[in-house]
C-alpha cells in the first residue's frame, strides 16, 4: 500500500506543514566556528540581541504526512534532525509552532527520557505515571507488582528517583509506560534501554504492544532495529522530512549519504553547520574567545 | 555531486485536504483548545491524578532535612516570633487591636498560605516542563495540583493556629465551625492566582520573577501584622478596597471566626465568596484558552 495514498485507507496520525520553534533558556551563544567569518560589528550585535542566555530552535521545518491505521513507521536521521521533537510533537506533548497535527486516540510515548519526579519515590511516581497514561488507581495497583518486577530496581522503589542510577530510572519509566496498552504506540531509542537482558525483555514487551496499537511510531539509530519493525521510514535531515517511503528504500539511501562524506568530505557539507541546528552540543560552545 | 540525494517527496497534502482528511477520520487535532465542556470532563476524569501528585509532593516537600514536617509548624513559629519582636515592640503596629499576638498569628499563617501558593502556583507549569513534555493530560490539573499541594503542606500549620488560639486567650466558641469554610474560600482565590499566574508565566518567564516582588507587597498592604480598618480610618475608599482584595479578605475572615473580639460581618464573607467563585472560574477559562501552548517553551 503506498503511503501517501490516503484517499484509500483509515488515517491514523496526520501532519501538515508542522513547524517546530522552541525557545531554549540559558543557551547564551557565544562566538562559534560560523561565527568566525561574521564581521567584528554584526558579531557584537548578533551577541546583544537578548539580554538572557535565549535562543530559537527550528527543531522541525514543514513536515507534513499521513499514517495509516496499522502502520509501523521509522523515523530516522542524525543526532539533533528533529526526529525526537517530531515524535514530541505528533504526540501531541509540543505545541506546533506552525502548522497542524491530528491522531486519533491518546498518542503514548515511550520515552527513556520522560521525566517523572525525581523527588518522589518509586512507588509514587509508579502511581502518578499510570495515572496520567489513562489508568484508574485500581488498575495501577493491579498492574504495581508486574511493573516493579519488570523494572528489576527491587528494594528501591521505595527510595526517591533522585537516587537512581540512570539505567535504574530509564527501566523503571520504561516499564510504567508500557504498562498501559495505547492506541497509537511512539518509542524513542526505547530498545537501547538498560543491560543485554532487559533489552531482550522491553523488546519482547514492545512486540506484544504492537499487537494491541494500531499505529507504531519508532526513533532509533539501530537501522536493524527499523529494518525488524517498521514498513515504512521517514528519513529527517536538519528538521525536513526528505524521504519518506518502504523501509528498505529509504534506509539504503541513508545509509549510502551516511557513508559518503567519510570517503569524500567535499561532495556534501557537514549538516551540522546550519545555524539553526538543533544539537546544540554539536557546536563548540567555547570556541573561539571574542575578548582575548 | 548530489548522487545521494533523495527522490523528491511525493507532493504533500494541502492544508485543506490535511483538514478535511481529518475530520472525516473522526481525528483529534493536537495542540488545540479542546471544548469547554470536554475539558472539563477530562480533568475530573484525571482527579485521581490531581490527588496523587499534589499528596506525593505534599509529603515529599519537606523531606530533604532532618526535622522534615516538622519545619511546616516550626517556619511559621519563628515567622511569628520575629514579627512580634518587630511589630509588637519596635514599631508598634498594634494599633485597633486587644489580642495583637493572636491576630498577628493568624495574618501570618494564612498569608503564609497564600504566599507560598502564588510563588508555587506560577511556577505550576513550568516547573513541570519533564511532566508536560512527557504526559498527556489537561493541563489545569497543574495549578490545580500545585494549590491542593499547599493546602496539604499548610494543614500542619492550620492546626497549630487552633491550637496557638486558646493560648494566647482567645476563647473556644462555635464560631470557630467557620474556620474551614474560610479556608476553602482562601484555596479557591489562590487556585484563581494560580491559573492566571501560570499561563502568564508560561507565555513570559520573566514575569516569574516578579512574582515574590508582588508577594511581598502584598504582604505589607493586606492588614497581616496591622489592622487596615484602625490604620486607613477616614481614607474611606482606600480603605475599603485594602480591606476587600481578595488577598486582604480571607484573612479578615479567618480573625472573624476565630478572635472574640471580631464578630462575623456579612460583607467580608461575601467578598471572600465573590473572589472566590470569580477569580476560580475565569482563572480556568483564562488557563483552558491557552491549552495546546503549555509546554511551547
Amino acid at each position: 500500500m503506498a503511503p501517501t495514498d490516503a484517499t484509500t485507507a483509515r488515517p491514523s496520525v496526520i501532519a501538515s506543514e508542522l513547524d517546530i520553534v522552541y525557545t531554549v533558556f540559558g543557551a547564551k551563544k557565544r562566538g562559534t566556528s560560523t561565527d568566525v567569518e561574521q564581521p567584528f560589528l554584526e558579531r557584537i550585535l548578533a551577541r546583544r540581541s537578548h539580554v538572557g542566555g535565549v535562543r530559537k530552535v527550528h527543531a522541525v521545518k514543514d513536515v507534513s504526512f499521513v499514517v495509516q491505521h496499522g502502520e509501523s513507521v521509522g523515523i530516522i536521521g542524525r543526532n539533533g534532525s528533529g526526529k525526537s521533537t517530531l515524535l514530541r510533537a505528533i504526540a501531541g506533548l509540543i505545541p506546533p509552532s506552525g502548522g497542524r497535527v491530528w491522531s486519533a486516540g491518546r498518542p503514548s510515548l515511550l520515552g527513556v527520557n520522560a521525566v517523572l519526579l525525581s523527588s518522589l519515590t518509586g512507588e509514587r511516581n509508579v502511581m502518578i505515571g499510570g495515572l496520567a497514561l489513562g489508568l484508574s488507581p485500581a488498575q495501577v495497583r493491579e498492574r504495581y507488582d508486574d511493573i516493579v518486577e519488570f523494572s528489576g530496581i527491587g528494594e528501591f522503589i521505595n527510595m526517591p528517583m533522585s537516587s537512581y542510577s540512570s539505567g535504574m530510572g530509564a527501566r523503571l519509566r520504561f516499564a510504567i509506560s508500557t504498562a498501559a496498552a495505547p492506541d497509537i504506540l511512539m518509542i524513542d531509542e526505547a530498545l537501547a534501554t538498560g543491560d543485554a537482558d532487559f533489552q531482550a525483555r522491553s523488546s519482547e514487551r514492545i512486540a506484544e504492544i504492537r499487537q494491541d496499537a494500531s499505529t507504531v511510531f519508532l526513533v532509533s539509530h539501530s537501522n536493524a532495529a527499523i529494518r525488524q519493525t517498521c514498513d515504512r521510514v521517514l528519513w529527517m535531515d536538519q528538521g525536513r522530512l526528505v524521504m519518506d517511503g518502504p523501509t528498505e528504500e529509504v534506509v539504503s539511501a541513508y545509509e549510502a549519504t551516511v557513508r559518503r562524506p567519510a570517503a569524500k568530505p567535499a561532495a556534501t557539507p557537514p549538516p551540522d553547520a546550519g545555524p539553526e541546528e538543533p544539537a546544540a552540543q554539536s557546536e563548540p560552545v567555547t570556541a573561539p574567545p571574542l575578548w582575548p | 555531486m548530489q548522487a545521494a540525494t533523495p527522490p523528491p517527496l511525493p507532493p504533500a497534502l494541502t492544508p485543506e485536504e490535511a483538514e478535511t482528511l481529518a475530520r472525516e477520520a473522526g481525528l483529534n487535532e493536537l495542540g488545540s483548545v479542546p471544548p469547554f465542556r470536554k475539558y472539563l470532563k477530562d480533568l475530573w476524569a484525571n482527579r485521581h491524578l490531581i490527588w496523587a501528585l499534589s499528596s506525593s509532593q505534599a509529603y515529599s516537600a519537606n523531606q530533604n532535612n532532618y526535622l522534615g514536617q516538622l519545619w511546616a509548624i516550626l517556619n511559621p513559629i519563628l515567622l511569628v516570633g520575629s514579627y512580634y519582636f518587630i511589630f509588637g515592640f519596635l514599631i508598634p503596629t498594634r494599633g485597633g487591636t486587644e489580642n495583637y499576638l493572636a491576630f498577628l498569628t493568624i495574618g501570618i499563617f494564612v498569608f503564609g498560605y497564600t504566599a507560598s501558593s502564588l510563588t508555587s502556583g506560577s511556577r505550576a507549569v513550568t516547573g513541570s516542563i519533564g511532566l508536560v513534555r512527557a504526559l498527556q493530560f489537561p493541563r489545569a490539573l497543574l495549578p490545580i495540583s500545585a494549590t491542593l499541594t499547599q493546602f496539604l503542606t499548610q494543614l500542619p500549620a492550620f492546626a497549630v493556629l487552633m491550637i496557638m488560639m486558646p493560648l494566647t486567650g482567645e476563647p473556644v466558641s462555635t464560631k470557630w465551625l467557620l474556620f474551614p469554610l474560610a479556608l476553602v474560600l482562601q484555596t479557591m482565590i489562590n487556585l484563581g492566582f494560580a491559573f492566571y499566574l501560570s499561563r502568564i508565566v508560561n507565555a513570559s518567564r520573566d514575569v516569574a520573577n516578579l512574582v515574590p516582588v508582588v508577594v511581598r507587597l502584598a504582604r505589607y498592604i493586606s492588614g497581616v501584622f496591622f489592622s487596615i480598618s484602625h490604620y486607613a480610618k477616614g481614607h474611606y475608599l482606600l480603605g475599603f478596597v485594602l480591606l476587600y482584595q481578595p488577598l486582604a479578605a480571607p484573612i479578615t475572615a479567618v480573625r472573624e471566626s476565630l478572635m472574640a473580639e471580631y464578630e462575623p460581618k456579612l460583607s467580608t464573607w461575601v467578598a471572600c465568596a465573590f473572589w472566590a467563585v470569580v477569580l476560580s472560574a475565569s482563572g480556568l477559562v483564562f488557563f483552558w484558552r491557552g491549552e495546546g501552548r503549555y509546554g511551547a517553551n
